[in-house]
C-alpha cells in the first residue's frame, strides 16, 4: 500500500551511509542517512520539483520525512515542490506520525513568481494546522532563506547543521538595503541563531549529528513512554556547601534523567536550562534555573524560552520536572523595556494551561514573582517537593528586613547595622516561616532529601494520569 | 583573544586571578556578587590573563569587560 499519493515509489537500499564520513548534500543521501540503517520504506523524486519525500522507519517508528534538493535552482520552492511537501504532511498526519524536513533552499522560486509565493504560504498553513498534533522537526544544512526560514520556525524543534545558515534576505540583499557588511555565517549561522536569537534549538557539529539529533527528538517527543519508578543517585553533593554560592545545574539535570538528555537553546538564555530526557524510561521535560549564568535569575528571554518549551512538552504529552532555584525575576530597566511583563507573562500563562502532571523540586531559593513563575502549586503543580536546603520568600530575609524595619535599622550606627539586620533576618524567617510555612499551607507537599529526588518525582509522575494538551504549539 | 564581560550588574566581590595568569577554560576569575548571590566569572578557553580590569568593590555594568585572554 502506498502512503505517499504523488509518484510511484523509487525503493533505494542503503548503499552510502556506511562508508561517508558526513553526509553528501543529495535530498536521497540525506533522507537515507536520517533513517535507521535500510529503513526507507518509499523515497519518492517527483520530477522538477526540487523536493523529495519518504517514509521510514525511525528508531523502530514510523516517521515521514522531506528534503529539499539544492542542486536544483539552489533547493528553490516552486508550485509543485510546495504541494509534495503539503502532501507529506497530510500523509504524517493520517498516520499520527512525526514529519522531519530537511532543508536547503533559497525559498520561494523567483521565476514561478506568485504561484510559488502562494505553495509557500499552504506549506505554512499546513504546519501551523499540524501543530501540536505530531512532532515536527527541522533540519537546516546549509542555506535556508525566506519561506524555507519561516518553515523550519513554525516547527517544534530546530536543528542546526555546521553549514546551515536561516535568514529572512541574504547577506547581498541587507548590504544593498542597510549597506551594512555581513557574511552568511555572521547573519544566519549557528553563532547568531545558537546564542542570540533563539531561532535554533540545537547546534550539530556535523550534518550527520543534526540528522541524529532529529532521531532523537523524534523518539522523545513522538514516544513518550510510560514512567516507571527510578532508582535514586546521590545529588545532595552536587551544590555548593554556601548557600550564596552560585554553581552549574547542568550535573544536577544530569543526574536526575537516566542519561543526559537533548539539551534546547542550550547557549540561548542559558539562565534557565531546558532539556528533553528519559526518567524512569519515559520522556520527561526539565526545566531548570541556572545559577551560573545571571545567578538563575529569570529574564524576558529565559521566561519566553521555558514558556514554549511548556507548551512544546504539554502538547505532545510529555510530562514536567521544574527544578527551582530562582532569586527573582532581573531588575532593570532594559527587562522592562524589554517586555519582561509581557513576555514573564507567558510562562505564567503557559505552566497554568498545561495538562501534563507537572512536578516541581525547590532546591534552593524561591523567591517571589519568579517563584509563583517556576511551576508553583498556585499554577497548579501536580506535586511540589523542596529539599531541606530550600527558602521559600517573597524575597530574601535580609532584604525584607531592610524594608520591613527601616526605622529601626536607620536608628542604630551604621556599624551595627549589619549585626541588627542580621538578627531581625532570623527573627523574621522564623515568623514567616520559610519552607515550613510553605508546608503548613500545602503549598509544598514534601520536604524530600536530596539523594531521594529520582524515586520522589518519577513516583509522582508514574501515579498521575498523563494528559496532554490540546492546542498548538505557536512560536512564542 | 577573549573578552570577558560582565552579563549582568555587580559587584566585585573577590579577584581570584592575577594578571599574567596561564588559565585554563572553566578557571574562576573573579567572583562577582549580585542578586544576594556570589557569581563566578569564568574563563572561556585557555591562554594568559592578559588584563584584568576590575577591583574589588568595583560595581561593574552589563557588558563591562572584566578580563581578556589572550
Amino acid at each position: 500500500m502506498s502512503l505517499l499519493n504523488i509518484d510511484p515509489p523509487v525503493t533505494i537500499a542503503d548503499p552510502i551511509r556506511a562508508n561517508i564520513s558526513d553526509v553528501d548534500r543529495d535530498p536521497r543521501a540525506r533522507l537515507t542517512a536520517l533513517f535507521d540503517p535500510g529503513g526507507v520504506l518509499e523515497l519518492r523524486c517527483p520530477e522538477g520539483t526540487g523536493v523529495v519525500t519518504a517514509i521510514g522507519c525511525l528508531r523502530g517508528r514510523t516517521v515521514v520525512a522531506f528534503a529539499t534538493d539544492p542542486a536544483i535552482q539552489g533547493g528553490a520552492m516552486g508550485r509543485n515542490g510546495c504541494e509534495a511537501i503539503v502532501t507529506a504532511y497530510r500523509t504524517a498526519l493520517s498516520n499520527h506520525a512525526p514529519i522531519i524536513g530537511v532543508w536547503q533552499s533559497g525559498g520561494a522560486r523567483l521565476a514561478e513568481g506568485v504561484a510559488s509565493l502562494d505553495g509557500v504560504g499552504q506549506i505554512f498553513t499546513a504546519m501551523t494546522k499540524a501543530s501540536g498534533r505530531i512532532p515536527q522537526i527541522s533540519v537546516v544544512l546549509g542555506p535556508a532563506a525566506g519561506g524555507a526560514a519561516y518553515g523550519p520556525a513554525l516547527t517544534d524543534i530546530v536543528i542546526l547543521g555546521p553549514n546551515g545558515r536561516v535568514f529572512v534576505t541574504g547577506p547581498d540583499v541587507v548590504r544593498s538595503v542597510t549597506g551594512e557588511d555581513v557574511d552568511m555565517a555572521r547573519l544566519g549561522g549557528p553563532e547568531p541563531h545558537g546564542r542570540r536569537s533563539g531561532v535554533v534549538h540545537v547546534i550539530a557539529d556535523s550534518d550527520r549529528e543534526a540528522l541524529g539529533r532529529a532521531g532523537e527528538a523524534v523518539d522523545l517527543l513522538g514516544g513518550a513512554g510510560a514512567i516507571r519508578p527510578a532508582a535514586d543517585r546521590r545529588l545532595g553533593e552536587l551544590l555548593p556547601e554556601s548557600p550564596r554560592r552560585a554553581y552549574d545545574v547542568h550535573p544536577l539535570i544530569d543526574g536526575l534523567l537516566d542519561e543526559p538528555g537533548l539539551e534546547l537553546h542550550a547557549r540561548w538564555a542559558p539562565n534557565l536550562v531546558t532539556t528533553l530526557g528519559r526518567l524512569g524510561g519515559g520522556t520527561v521535560g526539565v526545566l531548570a534555573n541556572n545559577p551560573l549564568r545571571l545567578g538563575g535569575c529569570l529574564d524576558a528571554t529565559s521566561a519566553e524560552k521555558a514558556a514554549r518549551f511548556v507548551r512544546t512538552c504539554d502538547a505532545f504529552g510529555v510530562p514536567l520536572v521544574v527544578m527551582v532555584d530562582v532569586p527573582g525575576y532581573l531588575p532593570g530597566v532594559a527587562q522592562e523595556w524589554d517586555g519582561v511583563v509581557r513576555r514573564g507573562a507567558k510562562l505564567l500563562h503557559a505552566f497554568a494551561e498545561a495538562s501534563v502532571p507537572r512536578v516541581t523540586v525547590v532546591t534552593r531559593k524561591a523567591y517571589g514573582g519568579a517563584y509563583i513563575a517556576m511551576n508553583s502549586r498556585s499554577l497548579d503543580a501536580t506535586r511540589v517537593f523542596a529539599w531541606p536546603t530550600a527558602e521559600i520568600a517573597v524575597m530574601g530575609a535580609v532584604a525584607a528586613v531592610r524594608v520591613l524595619k527601616r526605622k529601626e535599622i536607620a536608628a542604630v550606627p551604621e556599624a551595627d547595622r549589619p549585626a541588627l539586620e542580621a538578627k531581625l533576618a532570623a527573627a523574621h524567617e522564623a515568623e514567616s516561616g520559610g519552607v515550613g510555612r510553605a508546608v503548613e499551607l500545602g503549598l509544598v507537599d514534601e520536604i524530600i532529601a536530596p539523594d531521594r529526588t529520582r524515586s520522589a518525582v518519577s513516583r509522582a509522575l508514574a501515579a498521575a494520569v498523563i494528559e496532554r494538551g490540546r492546542h498548538g504549539n505557536i512560536p512564542l | 583573544m577573549a573578552e570577558i564581560r560582565a552579563e549582568m550588574v555587580a559587584n566585585v566581590w573577590k579577584v581570584v586571578a592575577n594578571q599574567g595568569d596561564a588559565v585554563e577554560d572553566g578557571d574562576t576569575l573573579v567572583i562577582l556578587e549580585s542578586m544576594k548571590m556570589e557569581i563566578p566569572v569564568l574563563a572561556e578557553g585557555a591562554g594568559t590573563l592578559s588584563e584584568l580590569r576590575v577591583e574589588e568593590g568595583q560595581v561593574v555594568q552589563e557588558g563591562d569587560v572584566i578580563a581578556v585572554i589572550t
